[in-house]
């Protein structure tokens, strides 16, 4: 048989094998907890590689009777989990060494290629399996240190992320019920049709479904409670991967299969996006847990990339117009690469915060008996942990969006469509809640750097720091030399939009 | 001249930051040649500066981020260089200032070193984009001077200094934005560079007078704030006084300057086309930050808070002359911003002296120190003189200028002025002096005695330049007039000049 024709899969197929392997590996072998670790970061190396040498693929390969399709929007997204998943590999390299540490890369790599399906699908049935490959992973994971925190963390979790499956999964049946197909082509075609109430009842389910994935308020409970209590490098990965598969499916399924209904659901994401960066922001600045600072930040980032489908619903098929410098472009694909720049350099900032954090809960609070996220644990941090201080500082500046750091690169491009659709006031609060949103960031720099220490200089973690300064050089790399990242963003969401 | 001039003399400062910070106690040493370099190249220019060319000069220019339009464009002319002279001076001075500091010094020295490669940056950058990130620069290295060596108030003075700033700039950042995107070049690109869209900002076709006044006001809110002028002028005090000192001289000297290039790089050439009433606004708000600066300098306890209040009276005269809009007037506050940012550095420097050899600087506690610091109190003297506007010391040249230039375009506010401020700006610094350093010295200062040479160094060779400049005014107002002479007339961009 020759499967030289399934070459651009071959980086799922190789850490499926893999994450088998380590299971059976880690059964014979005990204490191996270093080299599963060693082997996962190898695994993930190459599969980034693989899916590197397809990054842009001009035309779409289609396998599996039409139910996975390989194209540069799923390329831009696995290579985001992919090095996500990378940095948290290689961060827990200093964590999971012991008793059960195969279990934890094999989950891992089980739920990194779950997203990487989910980028990959262009058929609800398929959408839903890699989904819920990846959901099932991470709530396993999310108890993985069984403290009675991470299993609360992981009961919400999994509770709220079931229910959302379960409204998913109801409104996809809908859609089939109407289009008789499960591919997301039939059903665009067969969604300009009028079926009704049932189609806004579709609608509403796999908003709601998606919603709670993205941690859209006032669907977001769950996200603070599980990050806060979820083993910290889990934590990244549900923050940085997870929630960002959430965004892929969406994109997928509202943009391409119920585009027709775009005026049912532009109005409801301009409303959600306004309240979720809005209420994201003011929570934040409550918050005395970074974890929970951070959680809030990120339903902040989530509000704004929201920000894309009110563009798209917005300047859908309008004739392109001279946009930025790029020449003649239109709105609505500058706002989905907007977003994903977004998504890109929020992937990189938050895995680095929340590797920042584990550093300091495992290493700062040592046998306090307080909470070791709290925020009085970063007091003076800059002197206890210098270079974990400096690449926290970094990501906040970049999480606040201040150039030159990935941050403001993605929030230019996508407030800019904004503008383009003539949605300025959405701009317009966009840009006051990024100052908005300096206010906590700032709070945190300054226990940092400004607070006296509240203990002893401490040793830092090899696989903490080469994850943070991996991840601090491509935050710099990405705002320093954005051009490159643009016109890739721009390819990828020109698969969403009919050329 | 060296390529890439510019770039070279903001490079060396960010490189010795870096290098100082792994330093340790080396830092101040690194952190001398990495000032004094960028000394030599600004000094350097200087000589090659063509003072009767009202074209960009030393400009380089590359493309950064093409799709959004942002270049790296950097240059100078009559506005921006005299403050690429007064940082490269004012900093090495501060180092030298500061040979003593022994609480963190690599990263003492590295801040400073950072900061000045933010000014530098402002100073010279033509396209919005990079001045906005080198605005925003500024803000980290201050922000950690006053949070990390500031007083007992520090945490509160840092953040609220950060805050109020950044919400300033971040009005600014809209207006900016809305300047970016009303604006089509003929090619139908976009672009920052600012000489550009400020040439543009003339033809009512693209920006109508609504729509540019509202532009205006955001722009000019960001600068007002920086500068201070009243009713922003809150965080300074805040900040002065719980800043260390060279932080303190770093923000009098060089930040509000920002506020003030910003005036006539950016607000001078929107004047002519937006509404009329922004005139009077702006008159108002620097005639109340004159008086209002002087009064209140006139009622503190504390001298260093006394000396913060009176930038904010020095900087109203920047403000008057700019929006008087003559050519003597926007010379006179040119030469003010120059002349204000030398002498504050001593004024500074003397509260922060007096700080750290008495321990206090409350002047009802002080007295007669004169006695024990006769070098100390000589030079203080002729700060103090110099920041009354003596003549002879620079101060006197430019607010002279200002008055002057003011008068046929504002006749009214400028005697208001001259009534009200004169006399209280007179009072205030001869009682704090008199107060403090003169008549009979209390028994507790018995054994107080000089500061460091260094201390002394640095405040005396201020007081040098600023009697160079008070006499030979021309050295650096030629420069500034050929500037003034531009700025009346409508905008050049870097095409028209033929520079690029």
């Amino acid at each position: 048989m020759d499967f030289s024709h399934y070459a651009p899969l071959w980086g799922e197929a190789l850490l499926t094998f893999l994450a088998v392997l380590i299971i059976l590996l880690g059964s014979l072998m005990k204490n191996s907890g270093k080299l599963m670790g060693y082997l996962s970061a190898a695994g993930l190396v190459a599969a980034l590689g693989l899916v590197a040498s397809n990054l842009t693929i001009a035309k779409p390969a289609i396998f599996f009777f039409g139910s996975i399709s390989v194209d540069a929007l799923s390329q831009f997204f696995k290579v985001v989990f992919l090095i996500v998943s990378l940095l948290v590999v290689i961060a827990s390299l200093s964590r999971y060494t012991g008793k059960g540490a195969d279990e934890y890369y094999a989950l891992l790599l089980f739920a990194t290629v779950g997203m990487m399906v989910v980028s990959s699908s262009v058929d609800i049935v398929t959408l839903f399996v890699g989904f819920e490959l990846a959901s099932l992973s991470t709530y396993a994971l999310a108890a993985f240190d069984r403290s009675r925190k991470n299993l609360e963390a992981a009961m919400k979790y999994f509770i709220f992320g079931s229910v959302a499956s379960a409204f998913m999964l109801f409104g996809f049946s809908l859609l089939y019920g109407m289009a008789g197909s499960t591919h997301l082509v039939d059903i665009a075609a067969a969604s300009l049709a009028d079926f009704g109430p049932a189609t806004l009842v579709a609608l509403i389910f796999v908003i709601v479904g998606f919603a709670f994935k993205m941690a859209l308020v006032p669907f977001h409970m769950w996200a603070p409670d599980t990050y806060e209590g979820a083993p910290p490098l889990v934590s990244a990965l549900l923050a940085a991967g997870s929630k960002k598969m959430g965004f892929v499916a969406a994109f997928r399924v509202i943009l391409i299969a119920l585009v027709a209904l775009r005026m049912e659901w532009y109005m409801a994401f301009a409303i959600l996006a306004t309240i979720t960066m809005t209420l994201g922001n003011l929570a934040a600045c409550w918050q005395n847990n970074v974890r929970r600072i951070l959680a809030y930040s990120s339903i902040a980032q989530a509000g704004y990339i929201a920000i894309a489908f009110v563009v798209v619903g917005a300047a859908y098929g309008a004739a392109p117009v001279n946009v930025l410098n790029m020449g003649m472009l239109r709105a609505d694909q500058l706002g989905i690469a907007g977003a994903l720049l977004l998504i890109l350099g929020h992937a990189l900032m938050k895995t680095g915060a929340f590797i920042g954090t584990a550093q300091v809960s495992s290493m700062v609070s040592k046998g306090s008996e307080t909470d070791p996220d709290d925020i009085s644990n970063y007091a003076g941090l800059a002197r206890r942990a210098p270079i974990t201080a400096f690449c926290m500082l970094i990501f906040m500046f970049a999480l606040a969006g201040i150039p030159p750091t990935a941050g403001y690169i993605g929030k230019f491009v996508l407030f800019s469509s904004a503008i383009y659709s003539g949605l300025v006031w959405l701009a317009v609060i966009a840009i006051l809640n990024s100052a908005l949103s300096l206010v906590y960031y700032l709070r945190i720099i300054s226990y940092m750097y400004l607070k006296e220490p509240t203990g002893p200089k401490i040793a830092e973690q090899k696989g903490y720091v080469v994850a943070l300064v991996l991840t601090l050089l491509a935050v710099v790399w990405i705002g320093v030399f954005p051009e490159a990242f643009i016109n890739w963003a721009m390819q990828a969401a020109a698969v969403l939009l009919p050329q | 001249m060296i390529e890439n001039a510019i770039s070279l003399m903001i490079a060396i400062p960010l490189l010795g930051a870096v290098v100082s910070f792994f330093a340790g106690t080396k830092a101040k040493f690194v952190a001398l040649i990495a000032s004094l370099i960028p000394l030599a190249l600004s000094l350097q220019m200087y000589m090659e500066f063509d003072k009767t060319s009202k074209l960009m000069q030393f400009v380089e220019s590359y493309d950064w981020v093409p799709s959004l339009g942002v270049k790296y464009t950097l240059g100078v002319d009559g506005i921006g260089f005299p403050l690429v002279l007064l940082s490269t001076i004012v900093t090495v001075l501060v180092i030298i200032y500061s040979w003593g500091e022994t609480k963190k010094p690599n990263q003492y020295f590295a801040l400073l070193l950072l900061n000045e490669v933010g000014v530098l940056g402002v100073f010279t950058s033509l396209d919005f984009f990079l001045f906005y990130i080198f605005w925003e620069i500024v803000l980290i290295p201050m922000f950690f001077l006053i949070g990390s060596w500031g007083g007992p108030r520090k945490d509160y003075a840092a953040v609220k200094f950060f805050i109020y700033t950044h919400v300033a700039s971040l009005v600014m950042l809209l207006a900016i934005f809305a300047l970016y995107f009303t604006y089509q070049t003929p090619e139908g690109t976009r672009t920052f560079d600012m000489l550009t869209l400020l040439a543009a900002t003339a033809d009512k076709t693209i920006f109508p007078t609504g729509l540019l006044n509202i532009i205006f006001a955001g722009l000019l809110l960001g600068f007002l704030v920086k500068m201070p002028a009243f009713p922003f002028h809150t965080w300074l005090p805040d900040a002065h006084v719980e800043a260390p000192t060279a932080g303190s001289v770093v923000l009098a000297a060089l930040l509000l300057k920002m506020g003030g290039y910003g005036l006539f790089r950016v607000i001078m050439p929107m004047l002519p086309s937006v509404d009329k009433a922004f005139v009077t606004i702006i008159a108002i708000i620097a005639v109340i930050s004159i008086v209002y600066g002087a009064f209140m300098a006139l009622a503190q306890k504390d001298i260093k808070k006394l000396v913060a209040y009176s930038s904010v009276s020095h900087m109203g005269f920047v403000t008057l002359g700019a929006v008087a809009f003559t050519w003597m007037s926007v010379t006179g506050a040119m030469f003010q911003q120059f002349s204000h940012g030398i002498i504050t550095c001593v004024l500074f420097m003397s509260a922060g002296t007096i700080q750290h050899v008495v321990g206090t600087r409350v002047i009802a506690d002080l007295g007669g120190l004169a006695d024990r610091m006769p070098k100390f109190a000589v030079i203080m003297m002729a700060g103090f003189m110099a920041s009354l506007g003596l003549p002879g010391m620079s101060g006197f040249v430019a607010e002279f200028m200002v008055l002057t230039g003011s008068y046929p375009a504002l006749p009214t506010y400028t005697m208001i002025v001259v009534f009200l401020s004169i006399v209280t700006t007179a009072a205030y610094h001869l009682w704090a002096m008199q107060k403090a350093m003169f008549g009979p010295i209390l028994k507790k200062y018995m054994n107080v005695h000089e500061p460091h040479a260094y201390e002394l160094f640095s405040m005396a060779m201020i007081i040098v330049l600023s009697l160079i400049f008070g006499l030979q005014p021309g050295l650096i107002t030629d420069i500034m007039g050929t500037a003034a002479t531009q700025i009346m007339e409508p905008v050049m961009t870097l095409t028209q000049m033929g520079v690029i």
